[in-house]
């Protein structure tokens, strides 16, 4: 994999070339940010995240296991305790509620790795430290004889440095 | 992450001097490199660091010795006297999973709330949670007379295939406090993985250098992976604010579920939330006060915050007084003999003490918090905390002893006296608390990095189309208190 990478300082000199690079079609890109921005996020325009689906998939999951799991044990093992029924869902909506919670929580987090593609175990190319310190970086994956272009771009945008990669 | 709203104008701030609001202004803060530099920098041990995590360590020693001679001699040796079977272990359970409630409540309800002043005292209050309810866990199992054998308490059959009974409240506790320690450890975790990436990239030590690379898990501080990390960040903290609702009503409901007197209420739900909350808070002020002092955060965790939070420790304390009242009408409306008698004891009985101390404490002193200067007076904060940690215990003590020590009979009435295993195994869970905090505070940030880079103003090349410039603060450096930052 051969790209450029381009490192800005300010914001909106990021902001300006990922404007530029969805215009000009060069290829994917990989914006690095300190902190999350609105206005990176307007920028680039992505659809909605995938990990709602996650959390709701998770939670419903969670709330029939908490249901079940509390009704099948009073099922196995059948003790009237204070003349109520033997599976009462009063009581087992804590069950239901807090088994939702926590699968729910543990589902967020998995769709969270999922859609966000990490743990990763070594840094892709590309990365620099000073994007988790201040600095802003925008990586593009241009075909061969579209790198020159690519240079050229972020460095009109405002990049302080730009390097190619592989 | 942290909520940035429309800065207030210059009008309206003239309006409402020294008012917190959601808008968060960290006047003295530049830059992102100021935030790195000085938060990082608060992470090299001192020696009085050295100090407090031997002072923890040692009262940790001291309470796993007793808790050692207490298995070796039994559960007797920790003053329970029939009919008074709770005690100590009980109160103080109930007094560290209250503490940890104030810190989902900051962390979580206000992100949803966008109430500003939480980043910058969050982080801390989120780990003391963690921190809070692993000390709680310890004591229903101190509490066992066989320890060994808490896990029984689990869905897992035991060598009979007998499985919990779980319509037992205790049971109900169990999947509580789990499902909380759970859920609050992966949000404090979760919420300090761009934090790590931060020290990772920072750092020169290889071996910590290494340690952090895998605690990030990689985080590159991509557009995808914040995409996504605020979207889940959302959905953990909606996930976590019930949670604060529903763990200290089913610890309520361990007491409320019986027909002891002063137990057997709706109230309690309610009332153990907010004196929950109450108490947390005021363990939030105990650490963070210093914590800002020592570390010279001041321009961080500015007057403002603990202003904000302040006011909500009146409001918490406003409740929690309500709820005192309520149980005095019920008692009263129930006609209950029992209820009515017991709570004449409750406050002329031999437990007066206690019942003085909680309501002085939790009642009459946070109404200093009505004035502005008593909020904005760190000393005075501090030395309330002090007041609203001792209240909140003594109110668990005033809770659970009285009630089990009179209860229908007059025969079974009884005294109630802690033996030195129980002070021990008490001050033992304090030391394990700070020994943790102090661990977590120098390895870890104590105030998010990332979020505060959020409201603190971005480099800008010009003024943008796109209204870039707008989010920033630019506000000059003019503290509100004079001194405030020195």
């Amino acid at each position: 994999m051969r790209g450029v990478i381009g490192l800005f300082r300010e914001l909106d000199s990021t902001c300006d070339a990922i404007t530029l690079l969805k215009k000009s079609k060069l290829g994917e890109f990989t914006v690095y940010t300190p902190t999350p921005r609105h206005e990176i996020e307007h920028a680039i325009d992505a659809g909605p995240s995938a990990v709602r689906m996650f959390t709701l998939v998770g939670g419903l999951a969670g709330v029939t296991f908490g249901y079940w799991i509390a009704i099948w044990i009073s099922d196995y093992w059948p003790i009237v305790v204070g003349g109520k029924a033997i599976a009462t869902w009063i009581p087992y909506t804590i069950f239901g509620f807090e088994v939702m919670v926590l699968i729910g929580a543990l589902a967020t987090v998995a769709g969270l790795f999922a859609t966000a593609r990490f743990p990763r175990i070594t840094h892709t190319i590309g990365y620099d430290n000073r994007f988790s310190h201040g600095d802003y970086g925008v990586w593009i994956e241009p075909s061969p004889d579209r790198m020159q272009e690519a240079e050229q771009l972020l460095r009109d945008a405002g990049a302080v440095e730009v390097r190619i990669e592989r | 992450m942290a909520i940035t709203t429309r800065p207030a104008t210059d009008v309206e701030l003239l309006r409402r001097p020294n008012i917190p609001s959601a808008n968060v202004r960290l006047p003295a803060v530049k830059d992102y490199e100021q935030v790195d530099d000085e938060i990082i920098g608060t992470l090299h041990p001192t020696a009085q660091w050295f100090i407090g995590l031997g002072v923890a360590i040692l009262f940790l020693l001291i309470g796993a010795s007793a808790w050692t001679y207490q298995i070796y001699s039994g559960l007797g040796v920790a003053g329970y006297n029939p009919p008074v079977m709770w005690g100590v272990y009980i109160i103080t359970f109930v007094f560290w999973v209250g503490i940890g409630h104030a810190g989902t409540l900051i962390s979580a309800i206000l992100y949803l709330f966008r109430a500003g002043f939480r980043t910058t005292i969050y982080r801390c209050a989120e780990a003391m949670t963690v921190f809070a309810v692993m000390t709680a866990g310890l004591f229903p199992i101190l509490h066992l007379g066989r320890p060994w054998k808490f896990f029984w308490l689990i869905p897992y059959p035991n060598w009979r295939y007998i499985w919990p009974q779980m319509k037992s409240p205790l049971v109900w506790d169990v999947f509580a406090i789990l499902t909380y320690l759970t859920v609050s450890a992966t949000f404090l975790y979760i919420g300090l993985v761009p934090d790590i990436a931060v020290l990772r990239d920072r750092e020169t030590n290889p071996i910590r250098k290494r340690l952090f690379a895998q605690l990030a898990l990689g985080w590159r501080n991509t557009d995808r992976e914040w995409r996504h990390f605020v979207r889940a960040y959302l959905f953990l903290a909606a996930f976590s604010t019930p949670l604060v609702l529903s763990v200290h009503s089913v610890v309520s409901f361990d007491f409320a579920m019986s027909d002891v007197p002063g137990w057997h209420t709706t109230v309690f739900p309610p009332y153990f939330v907010a004196g929950a909350i109450y108490s947390g808070i005021g363990m939030v002020f105990t650490i963070i006060i210093p914590l800002r002092k020592w570390f010279n955060l001041k321009h961080y965790v500015t007057i403002n915050d603990l202003d904000a939070a302040a006011k909500l420790a009146l409001f918490t304390s406003l409740v929690v007084g309500v709820a005192y009242m309520m149980e005095w009408f019920v008692a009263w409306y129930s006609g209950s003999p029992a209820e009515k008698q017991f709570f004449a004891n409750r406050l002329w009985g031999q437990w007066w003490w206690a019942s003085a101390l909680l309501y002085t404490c939790n009642m009459v002193l946070p109404l200093s918090l009505f004035s502005q200067y008593c909020r904005r007076n760190t000393t005075w904060l501090w030395i309330l905390s002090i007041f609203i940690n001792i209240g909140m215990w003594f109110e668990r003590f005033v809770i659970v002893v009285p009630s089990l020590s009179h209860e229908y009979e007059p025969w079974q009435w009884a005294g109630y006296r802690p033996t030195w295993v129980d002070y021990a195994i008490l001050c033992g869970s304090f030391g394990w608390f700070a020994m943790w905090f102090l661990l977590f505070i120098k390895q870890f940030p104590s105030i998010a990095i990332t979020e505060i880079k959020e409201i603190v103003k971005p480099r800008l090349k010009h003024r943008h189309a796109m209204g870039v410039d707008s989010t920033g603060l630019p506000l000059p450096f003019m503290p509100d208190t004079p001194g405030e930052f020195d």
